[in-house]
């Protein structure tokens, strides 16, 4: 029985993470700055010089394969062609969301997922057209890092992971847990159908990399420090999407696969 | 001509009017400062929208409506924290101005993708002696609405200015308190150090159009 491929990818970058740990911690400042302590504490990135050293592995894999291929990707499928992609795809997820929204406990939103999948998957062809949003059902997300924060567990470090980017280890758990908890994961990992996995992961890749393109390179053109501005940006998305599970109804429904403020970077970006 | 007791009156109406509006400091409203973003929005839609403007007068009219809506220097104070108060006056004078011509930048690019989206908003509350935080949404073609919260602050002559954005749960000016002061820290922390990245920023913003 193959073993989960992300299983396998939390190992590796389990080792990766041991093998940035040896590389050293950023210098916390002098005992006798309270102010430069404060500020060390609220960026909460000890790992800060490991971190930097995966971010700019991530970065070279990015400027030379992934966003080419998503630049590419925006070129050859039109924009509705892409928009049925990502709707399928988001579909696919429905039961990690639905699993993750009973564990928040917020049954409303649970109640959203199951009528999204029930219309999607029938009227929208497979999913392919998300129906069920103009019906008054918008899209939203939940993931298991999410239901750790809503449980009270804190964020732990600021990690960069290798190939998946800006996390943490509750997000970090939180990613793996929702491998366990997706059932197409299991079916597509046996009986030769290898093919339809790796199929979708790649096409997941690809899929949020185009609808990260323009904000993503707003945020390199115009920050300071890529780094930092994206590990601030992540840091605040994910602790606003706790907030918003915690009172769902004080809130919009967050944006499906949305981990970036889509409008701080106005533009035309597909969810 | 006017008479002696019609200017009489109208200074002393003049006194009135300005004795109300500073007697406790709150001569502003909910509603007025829901009302302020929602024209500023009108104006910076037509102003991006407006294809009779070469990109000049666009640019130009942009800085002008960015510059008066936001409070740059007190998002500039923020910003560089604990580093502010041991910049000389030069220094902070230049970060500000350095600062000034980056956001607005920064947010003329932002606009030029303009695509038809609107702002709705929602409803304004006080919090805090002279600020305010409005509530809105931004309404694209496709898609949910964006939230977005805007945070005034009364100046002393009583108009609002914008001290933060705060889009679906994220700051603007918190983001760029931790870019800066990465950017500082890697420069030894040295306020020099952060204006020649400044410098270099803008340089590369300027190029790029």
């Amino acid at each position: 029985m193959a073993s989960s491929i992300l299983e396998k990818i939390a190992l590796r970058a389990g080792v990766t993470a041991i093998a940035a740990l040896l590389i050293g911690c950023a210098t916390p400042p002098p005992a006798d700055d309270p102010e430069a302590q404060a500020e060390f504490d609220q960026i909460n990135d000890p790992l800060e010089p490991a971190n930097r050293v995966i971010f700019s592995v991530n970065e070279g894999i990015d400027d030379y394969f992934l966003r080419p291929v998503a630049v590419g990707y925006r070129a050859v499928v039109p924009s509705f062609g892409r928009d049925r992609i990502s709707d399928f795809l988001d579909n696919l997820k429905s039961p990690v969301y639905l699993v993750n929204d009973l564990l928040q406990g917020n049954f409303t939103m649970a109640g959203s997922t199951v009528g999204r999948f029930a219309l999607n998957s029938s009227f929208g062809v497979l999913g392919i057209m998300d129906v069920a949003e103009p019906m008054g059902l918008p899209g939203h997300s939940a993931d298991f890092g999410e239901t750790l924060g809503v449980w009270g567990i804190g964020e732990g470090p600021y990690l960069v992971l290798p190939l998946f980017g800006p996390s943490n280890p509750r997000d970090t758990v939180g990613m793996v847990a929702d491998s366990y908890t997706d059932p197409l994961d299991y079916y597509l990992q046996t009986g030769g159908r290898h093919w339809a996995y790796w199929t979708r992961l790649g096409l997941t890749a690809i899929s949020q990399r185009e609808a990260y393109l323009d904000s993503l390179d707003d945020v390199k053109r115009t920050s300071l420090d890529y780094y930092s501005t994206l590990r601030s940006l992540y840091r605040q998305r994910r602790e606003a999407l706790i907030g918003n599970a915690r009172n769902p109804q004080q809130s919009g429904a967050p944006g499906a696969m949305s981990a970036l403020p889509a409008a701080v970077l106005t533009d035309d970006t597909q969810q | 001509m006017i008479s002696r007791s019609m200017f009489l009156r109208s200074v002393f109406a003049f006194l009135v009017a300005l004795t109300l509006g500073t007697a406790d400091g709150h001569a502003q409203t909910d509603e007025n400062a829901r009302k302020f973003i929602g024209a500023l929005a009108q104006r910076a839609i037509s102003t991006v929208a407006d294809h009779q403007l070469t990109q000049i007068d666009r640019d130009e009219q942009f800085r002008k409506l960015f510059v008066s809506s936001f409070d740059i220097p007190e998002i500039g104070r923020f910003v560089l924290a604990r580093y502010w108060r041991v910049a000389t006056p030069d220094q902070q004078q230049e970060f500000l101005s350095l600062f000034e011509d980056i956001t607005v930048l920064t947010w003329a690019k932002r606009f030029q993708d303009y695509n038809g989206e609107s702002l709705e908003t929602l409803s304004a509350t006080k919090d805090g002696d002279r600020n305010w935080s409005v509530d809105s949404h931004i309404l694209r073609n496709q898609g949910p609405p964006i939230p977005v919260q805007w945070r005034l602050k009364e100046g002393d002559n009583g108009s609002f200015r914008i001290v933060d954005i705060i889009v679906e749960g994220v700051s603007m000016a918190i983001t760029y308190r931790s870019d800066y002061a990465s950017a500082m820290q890697t420069n030894g922390g040295k306020i020099d150090g952060l204006l020649s990245i400044m410098r270099t920023k803008l340089d590369q913003l300027k190029a790029a159009g």
